[in-house]
């Protein structure tokens, strides 16, 4: 007789439906409805066959079924096999397989795949919720394990419970050890198709209304923790790509060439420097943020002549830098290039423009005074709102002359635009302004709603200075933070201005907590890559994988050596069970009749309250006698652990 | 009893058990072994798998997730041995049992430590018995052999094993028992006939049965020990007491059973003969005795009897 050929039990079956729908539902968001419904419906198939059998499949229906879905797959996402492909993919299979599953042993080969298949949701999103509710299904994975080899029909079994629960509690040291200290490498290990998945923040081209669509997303870009003293709230410009290039309707990025990286001083540390650390969210892009302007560039990145960091590689996962930045700019000689670049004029600007700006040249005295007088055209005309009315063919004209209603996006452009006009050459920053202090953790969000886009023009004594025209206009964008929460469409924007009270101050303490929680997961957990792996273990002297694989080994032992140990301490003072529901039942008795001497021997003690107790002494007597018969007899024990619970004086 | 280093080393201690010197063994962690199984090793694939998927993506709840399963698996180790650790095991009487037939073996696995036992297997030369326990129980596993020969039959190896909790690993523990069963001769009727009177075997005839064996020649009282199949029910159901018959040819001449009666077959032969005539014997209630060349049983009958010329034929060395 074989256990591996024992048909799978009808209750292992429907654990095993249950898992397979929680392991599809957190793929219900990401993943294409047609496989979402092909998996429900290979799994409802399944359970209907548990009561008409006849439903059950036979290999030639399968085979042809199997063929037909895998074409699928592949029709819909060709030969680049990425996570959405594999996903999709792997929750049919499931079903599947469940489908054709008859002994024990398929049964085991589906748990494998359900493994497999639990950690695909993490490709598409790694918040700290899921992890929870992946370690969830793990633990139903392990009961199902656990019930498929030890042949019982009913999945009620507490025992096999608490042996799942035990192994669940010893597996998360080693885990731990294992997570610490495995040898990570970078991947990936082959070149994988792009996903298409949409990563919000800012892209390589910006037109007047680029960032509004940003300003109601509460994501996070990134966070800051300052190790030195933080700025005002007013000058914490997140720098990013910078964009020379425009047609008059867009500015496009050209990636900085070689040349620029090495044109790019580094500035020495001064003692006012900012230092901090980021942790920046894969957001799939090549530039890096920093606080305007960053002095020198991390190891995994380069800084360009116009002070962009680019990273060497795409960020395709969390990873934190350490940076440095100074407010003070070094000045500069504009090279010829960079002024020709910094003053083209596109073509088809309207002529009222250079119109507009002729008035201000004429009469102003130096550059300065061309600035000022455009900010204050700004600030006496112009409305700072979400939804500004759409532009045509010629955004600049139109937005200066006819709507004068918009976003950053609108009035940096449109600046731009104006000082190359009046012969001040000028750039494009995108970035984000300001960020959300939590002050339990100490450290910055900077989120999407935060994105910001802003002009730097040269001056001849000064060097590259930011202007942010959006100041002008509305200062509380600058000074506060654009409420996310409390922003809709078509509605005012809304500023994080006035400190909550009552309610709402618990309710921002609570997301402060849960925004501090997140802070550490992303730092600890997701960030934990070959870098900060080698950072943080050559606080411990292990600087290369022979390092680690020999620890690895050494502490898994221990910790191993550990919790085996604990269980058996554990079990060695577990005392018999006859012995231990005789001494609760003489605590009991000790509290009406007197305390139990310890040189009393059972009899002795029985026999001494029957005295008391005449009326009961039979029942002691058979008490007694049942007591030492289960001790030391070969009596079966749950006798006397009955009789001793229900004894009453 | 300690091992030596060679033993402790020796690979049979894997396979085939310590060297038989117990009546019963406990297993503890000198006698069991561990190694992953089929369905432990395809397992390690797919985390093999995981990891890779985990490295390619550069996913932190990719490792996290790939290695608490590798843990989980680690772990569960320890729950096999534990499975099988502590129980106490011992071979005990089985059934007499004759050669060519069906043997068991009968084990008493006794758990003495207050946990749970869960699918674990018995096996000896092939033959498997699963079993679960309860805690602070005991249970008595036979273990079905074919016996081939006469004499005593000591079991191989018997290897206890279990794939609890996770079927991944392995735990066993191979047990060898000082024990022997008797297994006694096979019974086959050549066609002979056994002798009535001691006395004529210096003749070498074969003297035909006497007719009157089963000829009534009275009444005796009952005497425990006697064969109930002689009481003489009609006399007990008259109430007059309990009588035995008393049968002529029983009185006439004591059967003795007599290796030189089939002086004309095999010494293998001769004994199956003899055991066939023993058990027929004991069947009709005679009176029997036994001789074989150095062994002499003087004539008698019952069960404990019938054991004695058994056991004498089986382990009878010409």
């Amino acid at each position: 007789m074989s256990t591996k050929t024992a048909p799978i039990q009808n209750s292992l079956i429907k654990l095993l439906l249950l898992i397979a729908c929680l392991l599809i539902i957190p793929h219900s968001t990401h993943l294409k409805p047609l496989f979402i419904g092909l998996a429900f419906a290979l799994l409802i198939w399944r359970s209907l066959s548990l009561v008409w059998t006849w439903l059950t499949p036979s290999k030639w229906v399968l085979l042809p079924l199997a063929l037909g879905l895998g074409f699928i797959v592949l029709n819909n996402f060709g030969m680049s096999f990425g996570r959405d492909a594999s996903s999709s993919l792997l929750i049919i299979l499931m079903g599947l397989k469940l489908l054709e599953s008859r002994n024990q042993r398929d049964a085991q080969a589906v748990i494998y795949l359900y493994f497999f298949v639990l950690i695909t949701p993490f490709l598409f999103d790694q918040r700290i919720e899921l992890a929870l509710y992946g370690l969830m299904i793990f633990f139903a994975l392990l009961f199902a394990l656990i019930i498929n080899n030890s042949n019982v029909e009913s999945l009620k079994n507490p025992a096999l419970l608490r042996i799942c629960g035990a192994v669940l509690l010893q597996a998360i040291p080693l885990m731990l050890v294992f997570f610490l200290l495995f040898p990570r490498m970078i991947g990936p290990l082959w070149s994988m198709p792009d996903e298409q998945s949409a990563v919000s923040g800012l892209s390589d081209e910006i037109n007047p209304g680029a960032v509004s669509n940003l300003a109601l997303s509460n994501e996070t870009a990134f966070r800051v923790r300052f190790n030195s003293n933080a700025p005002l709230h007013k000058d914490l410009y997140w720098r990013g790509p910078v964009f020379w290039e425009t047609d008059g309707k867009k500015w496009f990025l050209t990636p900085p060439k070689k040349e620029s990286f090495q044109r790019a001083i580094k500035w020495s540390e001064k003692s006012d420097d900012f230092q901090y650390t980021l942790m920046m969210e894969p957001h799939k892009q090549f530039w890096l943020y920093a606080l305007d302007s960053p002095s020198h560039a991390p190891n995994n990145a380069h800084l360009s002549h116009d002070r962009q960091l680019m990273l060497k590689a795409k960020l395709n996962r969390n990873l934190s830098f350490e940076l440095r930045s100074s407010t003070s700019t070094a000045l500069l000689q504009l090279s010829k290039e960079d002024k020709v670049r910094g003053l083209k004029i596109p073509e088809n600007t309207h002529p009222k423009v250079f119109k507009l700006v002729q008035q201000w040249t004429d009469s102003a005295k130096n550059t300065k005074d061309i600035i000022n007088k455009a900010l204050s055209y700004y600030h006496r005309e112009f409305y700072y709102t979400l939804t500004p009315p759409s532009l045509g063919e010629d955004p600049i004209a139109e937005f200066l002359f006819e709507t004068k209603r918009g976003f950053c996006g609108h009035f940096a452009t449109s600046f731009a635009t104006l000082m190359r006009v009046a012969g001040i050459p000028a750039r494009l920053v995108g970035g984000y302004q300001g960020g959300v202090y939590n002050k339990l953790g100490d450290f910055y969000t900077i989120r999407q709603a935060d994105a910001h886009v802003w002009v730097e023009v040269w001056l001849t004594k000064e060097g590259w200075v930011r202007i942010d025209p959006t100041a002008a206009i509305a200062p509380n964008r600058i000074e506060h933070s654009v409420d996310a929460s409390q922003q809709r469409l078509n509605g005012d924007i809304n500023f994080l201005i006035n400190p909550p009270e009552g309610f709402n101050k618990l309710a921002q303490q609570l997301n402060w907590l849960i925004h501090s929680v997140d802070y550490y997961w992303q730092n600890a957990v997701l960030a934990y890559g070959p870098e900060k792996q080698l950072e943080f273990l050559s606080n411990f002297g292990i600087m290369n994988w022979a390092d680690m694989l020999l620890s690895l080994a050494a502490f898994s032992a221990i910790v191993l050596l550990l919790s085996i140990s604990i269980l058996f301490y554990l079990q060695r003072h577990a005392p018999d069970p006859v012995q231990a529901a005789y001494l609760k039942l003489c605590k009991r008795l000790g509290k009406k009749a007197g305390k139990r001497e310890n040189f009393e021997t059972s009899s002795d003690y029985f026999s001494r309250i029957g005295k008391d107790y005449p009326e009961k002494n039979h029942e002691l007597k058979a008490l007694n006698e049942l007591y030492l018969k289960c001790r030391y007899g070969r009596k079966p024990t749950q006798a006397y652990i009955r009789a001793a619970t229900n004894f009453r004086l | 009893m300690a091992l030596t280093l060679a033993q402790r080393f020796s690979l049979k201690r894997f396979t085939r058990g310590e060297p038989a010197y117990l009546r019963e063994i406990e297993l503890n962690h000198r006698r069991i072994f561990i190694l992953p199984n089929k369905a432990g090793l395809s397992l390690a694939i797919v985390i093999l798998l995981m990891l890779i998927a985990s490295i390619n993506y550069n996913n932190s709840l990719g490792f996290v997730f790939t290695f608490l399963l590798a843990a989980a698996a680690q772990t569960s180790t320890f729950y096999a041995y534990k499975n099988l650790s502590g129980l106490l095991i011992s071979p005990t009487k089985s059934k007499p049992c004759f050669a060519n037939d069906q043997l068991e073996i009968n084990l008493y696995v006794i758990e003495p430590n207050q946990r749970a036992r869960w699918q674990i297997t018995a096996s000896h030369q092939g033959q498997q018995q699963t079993f679960n326990l309860l805690a602070n129980n005991q249970t008595i596993l036979p273990l079905p052999i074919k016996a081939n020969h006469r004499g005593w039959y000591k079991p191989k190896t018997i290897t206890f094993s279990t794939s609890f909790p996770f079927g991944l690993f392995k735990a066993w523990s191979p047990l060898l028992f000082d024990h022997a069963i008797l297994v006694y001769p096979q019974a086959i009727d050549r066609g002979l006939n056994y002798q009535l009177d001691s006395k004529d075997q210096i003749n070498g005839g074969i003297l035909s049965v006497a007719s009157g064996t089963d000829d009534f020649a009275g009444l005796k009282p009952y005497q425990t020990g006697q064969s109930y199949r002689h009481i003489n029910w009609k006399a007990f159901a008259a109430e007059k007491g309990i009588y035995s018959n008393e049968f002529s040819a029983e009185q006439s001449a004591d059967i003795y059973l007599d290796w030189l009666s089939c002086a004309d077959l095999d010494p293998e032969s001769k004994i199956s003969q003899l055991c066939y005539w023993v058990l027929s014997c004991e069947k009709k209630g005679l009176s029997y005795g036994l001789r074989l060349p150095g062994v002499e049983l003087t004539p008698n009958n019952g069960n404990a009897h019938q054991a004695h010329c058994l056991k004498q034929l089986a382990l009878y060395e010409y």
